[in-house]
């Protein structure tokens, strides 16, 4: 593979919450194996698009092309199964939960007859234990409740969640936003391994510096749009500043 | 007298409406009487209103069926207003109220409190119209302060109900023993009078020993009596406040392998003594009550004085008579008096 | 470190975890309370009366089972009782219209269970808040118990039913072992399949469990079609133990079930809980209000008794975080 494919495209987006038009008319692409970055100020439109392409919202018009199909997805399970895997900004880990319980949530590995499915816990703990083991992040043990973890050993849970599974894309919603320097740096380890791993990961980030050393293709949204996409060794934190802010037109 | 049909003709109009509206939700016929009946008949030119107690208890159904008989035998029109609930006492003040600002010739209430209706018995005494006051007493305090005077109260004794039953209880158990009470929710007037009566009634040779509330409530009484008999394996009686406490009671006794043993007395539970679970019952007849309410208001119309109180019967109940009893339901087996019965005829 | 010393210190480690006292308030308070009304009156742990504890404890803990699958998703079933007296209800004109036993125990597991979906729906797809629709259904299914009995009891004579209410094994009497198979069962459903674990996480977070692609409403109505189905499951028990079925219902089933489940350190805000703690919180309640009456204390002071272990026990789940 010399230039990869696009492995997510999405088409003319748009996307209205009553008055607010949160997405208008938004295209941009991702290519397998890459890091991609959607950067833009608060309320720009980012974690609206995660949203879509991770089947929690439906746009109102506009295509999402995932691996090559014209996808739908009306739940969030369905992006999953299709092989998109989103960590979203607020984690969504259920604290009351353990920590194999919410990386098997939905997808619990179960036996039994029709709708009666019995858990099958031991099996679920080790394979756990094994994705924690094998992204080598830091948490206490998979039995405990996620309630009793840190910022930073929750985020990895996530992740974890979202790389475990054989899963083609890996999006991450603001995935160090809360964290502390060095948290932050385990987190951009983790998201250049999944890289190495194979996944193409969609990085949401305010952080310049960090979207100038992670990614191979920059996104700029504004105001619901996306006014530019740059390659990353093309450009500079400073005109992805200026974008940002309008101060270079696209 | 075209005044009068004039008013006559909307308040059917009302009524009309109100049977309407009041038809979806539930059959009309229960809620007031058919006007047309018999205008013109003896005390068919009285209006009457009645205010009673929420019809969640057969007491209650009780009277208003003796209300309903009463105005069918004369005719006379009227209409029935029952609180929510026997806790809705606002909600009865504000049916009376209502009821006050129509045109009525005799209002007939049983309040919820001695004191809930005082604001609308206030208007009606301003107006100048009779009020008949049936089973619970409106508190002599709370008819002064509304400047009113009461015309009659018609009732049912419940101290004398309960101490009938202690009475048969010391007949039915010569030796004595010791007994518990079974009332209804804590603090209800009707059961704590009966229950007073009864205790009145005791004789040396009984203690009480407990005294349960069981809210009215036949699983709550069966179990509270299961609870009593495994404290006190010898008791010799239950004094039950109500009938359908009262078969929960008699359960109990009975999977207690006591039956026969301790007795089961109650206010109420003809049925009951009739099958043999209960041992014996003073019967109180709400039926003529409301029966008895409504006459008085047509005595009081066709300008008789009212006598300014009326015990109604009450009637000890054996598993003799019981039989007698259940048929003659939901009068009394035997004669009793009626004054008002007494000054229509005369 | 030795096998003894880990030991020892786990234990110190759980007695001083706050979550260890919620979780077992229920059961402490019942040992406590144990001890201290066999102290006061021997006849406590007598085996009649411990019969007659659980035999007065059985419908309770089935209505608390329902409650708590309930609030485990961070709702409220406010219509347990009333639905217990439309089902028993239901129940009574099935029997007098002569439907049979086996026929009229249908009759009233539907009768709960329709009106637990209706709720459901309401709550989940209508997005009305749970305290309202359990609000209204509380007062139309009394209204409905009311008309269709025209306010007066239905006798329900029939020999099965009496032996279910009054046999036993042991101390143990048929009612509550019917109770304790449907706690047992419904431990298993919550903590052993995928349906329960679906239930805690919509509890615990409603938007994480969607982000999963869970789907929340589903569960919602499940929880309240099970509570309503338990109520109709209660009502057939109810009516066997009274011989009849009452038209008036006994709101006293409805504070001791939600009392029950938050004893049993069930948190109201959802996603954490068991079902043996509100199993136990049921327990208590029930030894409270026996032990009361064979110590012969007055009617006056057993709802304030109640008042103060309820109160007490949500002060404990204060110290949950
Ligand atoms: N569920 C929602 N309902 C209504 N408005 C929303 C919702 N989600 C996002 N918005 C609005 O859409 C716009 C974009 O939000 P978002 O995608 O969260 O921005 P960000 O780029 O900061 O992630 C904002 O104006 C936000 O207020
Ligand atoms: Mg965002």
């Amino acid at each position: 593979m010399s230039e990869s494919m696009d492995l997510l495209e999405i088409r003319n987006l748009s996307l209205s919450f009553g008055s607010v038009r949160a997405l208008s008319d938004v295209s941009l692409h991702v290519k397998a194996g890459e890091i991609t970055a959607i950067v833009g100020d608060n309320g720009a439109g980012k974690s609206t698009i995660v949203r879509c392409v991770a089947g929690v919202h439906r746009p109102d018009e506009g295509d999402i092309v995932f691996d090559g199909q014209v996808v739908n997805f009306v739940r969030p399970d369905q992006a999953r199964v299709a092989g998109i895997e989103t960590v979203h900004q607020n984690l969504a880990l259920v604290e009351d939960l353990t920590v194999w319980q919410n990386l098997f949530l939905n997808r619990e590995i179960s036996h039994g007859v029709g709708p009666v499915r019995f858990l099958q816990k031991k099996e679920m703990r080790k394979r756990a234990r094994d994705m924690v083991a094998k992204l080598a992040v830091n948490v206490p043990s998979v039995t405990s409740t996620v309630r009793r973890l840190s910022g930073g050993q929750r985020q990895a849970v996530a992740i974890c969640r979202a790389a475990g599974f054989s899963s083609k894309l890996v999006i991450m919603d603001e995935p160090t936003a809360a964290l502390g320097v060095q948290e932050t740096r385990r987190v951009e380890e983790l998201i250049e391994r999944l890289r190495s791993e194979g996944h193409a990961v969609l990085l949401i980030s305010h952080n310049f510096d960090q979207v100038m050393r992670l990614s191979d293709q920059v996104w700029v949204m504004r105001a619901g749009k996306c006014v530019a996409g740059r390659r990353a060794r093309d450009t500079t934190a400073q005109e992805i500043v200026g974008l940002i802010t309008g101060a270079i037109a696209a | 007298m075209t005044g009068a049909e004039r008013r006559r003709s909307r308040w059917v109009g009302g009524m009309a409406l109100a049977c309407g509206l009041s038809l979806m939700l539930s059959a009309c016929g229960g809620d007031s009487a058919a006007p047309s009946a018999g205008d013109g008949e003896a005390g068919g030119d009285a209006k009457i209103g009645v205010v009673i107690k929420g019809l969640d208890n057969p007491f209650f159904q009780h009277m208003e069926d003796g209300i309903e008989a009463a105005a069918e035998d004369s005719g006379v029109e009227y209409t029935i207003q029952a609180a929510a609930s026997i806790t809705d006492t606002s909600g009865q003040a504000d049916k009376l109220s209502n009821l006050a600002n129509q045109d009525y010739d005799c209002y007939v209430v049983n309040p919820i409190s001695g004191t809930n209706l005082v604001q609308g018995i206030a208007q009606i005494a301003a107006k100048d119209k009779t009020i008949v006051n049936i089973d619970n007493p409106v508190e002599a305090e709370a008819a002064k302060a509304a400047d009113a005077t009461i015309a009659t109260y018609i009732g049912t004794d419940n101290l004398a109900a309960g101490k009938m039953v202690a009475d048969q209880l010391a007949t039915l158990a010569p030796e004595g023993g010791d007994v518990a009470t079974v009332g209804g929710v804590a603090g209800d007037v009707t059961s704590a009078q009966r229950i007073d009566g009864f205790k009145e009634g005791l004789s040396q040779d009984f203690t009480v020993v407990q005294e349960v509330a069981a809210d009215w409530n036949r699983q709550e009484a069966q179990t509270q009596a299961e609870t009593i008999l495994r404290a006190n394996p010898e008791l010799a009686a239950f004094f039950v406040a109500n009938d359908d406490m009262a078969m929960g009671v008699a359960r109990a006794v009975a999977a207690a392998d006591r039956k026969g043993e301790t007795l089961v007395v109650s206010v109420d539970g003809i049925d009951g003594v009739a099958s043999g679970d209960i041992d014996a019952a003073v019967a109180q007849y709400p039926f003529v009550v409301g029966k008895m309410g409504m006459q008085a208001c047509e005595a009081a119309a066709a300008g008789h004085e009212l006598p300014a109180k009326v015990d109604t019967p009450i009637e000890l109940i054996t598993p003799e008579n019981a039989k007698e009893a259940q048929e003659a339901f939901p009068e009394p087996p035997s004669d009793y008096e009626n004054p008002f019965a007494d000054l229509l005829e005369g | 470190m030795t096998a003894t010393e880990s030991v020892g210190e786990r234990v110190r480690v759980t007695l001083t975890r706050p979550t260890f006292w919620v979780e077992w308030a229920s059961v402490v308070g019942l040992v406590l309370l144990v001890v201290l009304f066999t102290a006061l009156d021997s006849t406590f742990l007598s085996a009649g009366n411990i019969r007659g504890m659980l035999l007065a404890s059985a419908i309770l803990t089935i209505l608390v089972v329902g409650q708590a699958f309930v609030i485990l998703t961070a709702g409220i079933d406010l219509s347990v009782a009333s639905v217990m007296t439309f089902a028993a209800v239901m129940f009574g004109l099935a029997m007098t219209h002569g439907y049979g036993i086996l026929l009229s125990c249908l009759v009233a597991f539907c009768a709960g269970a329709a009106v637990g979906l209706l709720n459901g729906v309401l709550v989940a797809k209508g997005r009305i808040t749970d305290f309202i629709v359990t609000l209204g259904a509380l007062s139309a299914a009394s209204g409905t118990a009311l008309i269709l009995s025209d306010g007066k009891p239905i006798t329900v004579i029939s020999a099965p039913l009496f032996e279910l209410s009054a046999g036993s094994v042991g101390v143990v009497p048929y009612t509550f072992m019917i109770a304790l198979l449907i706690a047992v069962l419904a431990h298993v459903v919550l903590f052993k399949t995928k349906f329960g674990t679906h239930v805690l996480a919509t509890g615990g977070s409603v938007e994480a469990a969607q982000a999963t692609g869970i789907r929340t409403t589903r569960i919602k109505i499940a929880v309240y079609a099970i509570s309503g189905s338990l109520a109709g499951i209660a009502a057939i028990l109810l009516v066997a133990r009274v011989g009849s079925a009452e038209p008036a219902a006994n709101m006293t089933f409805l504070l001791n079930s939600v009392a029950a489940v938050v004893l049993g350190g069930v948190s109201l805000f959802g996603g954490k809980g068991s079902i043996k703690g509100p199993i136990f919180g049921a327990l208590l309640l029930t030894a409270l209000s026996n032990g009361l009456t064979l110590l012969g204390v007055s009617q006056f002071y057993q709802p304030l008794a109640v008042g103060v272990v309820v109160v007490g026990a949500a002060f404990l789940t204060r110290f949950d975080k």
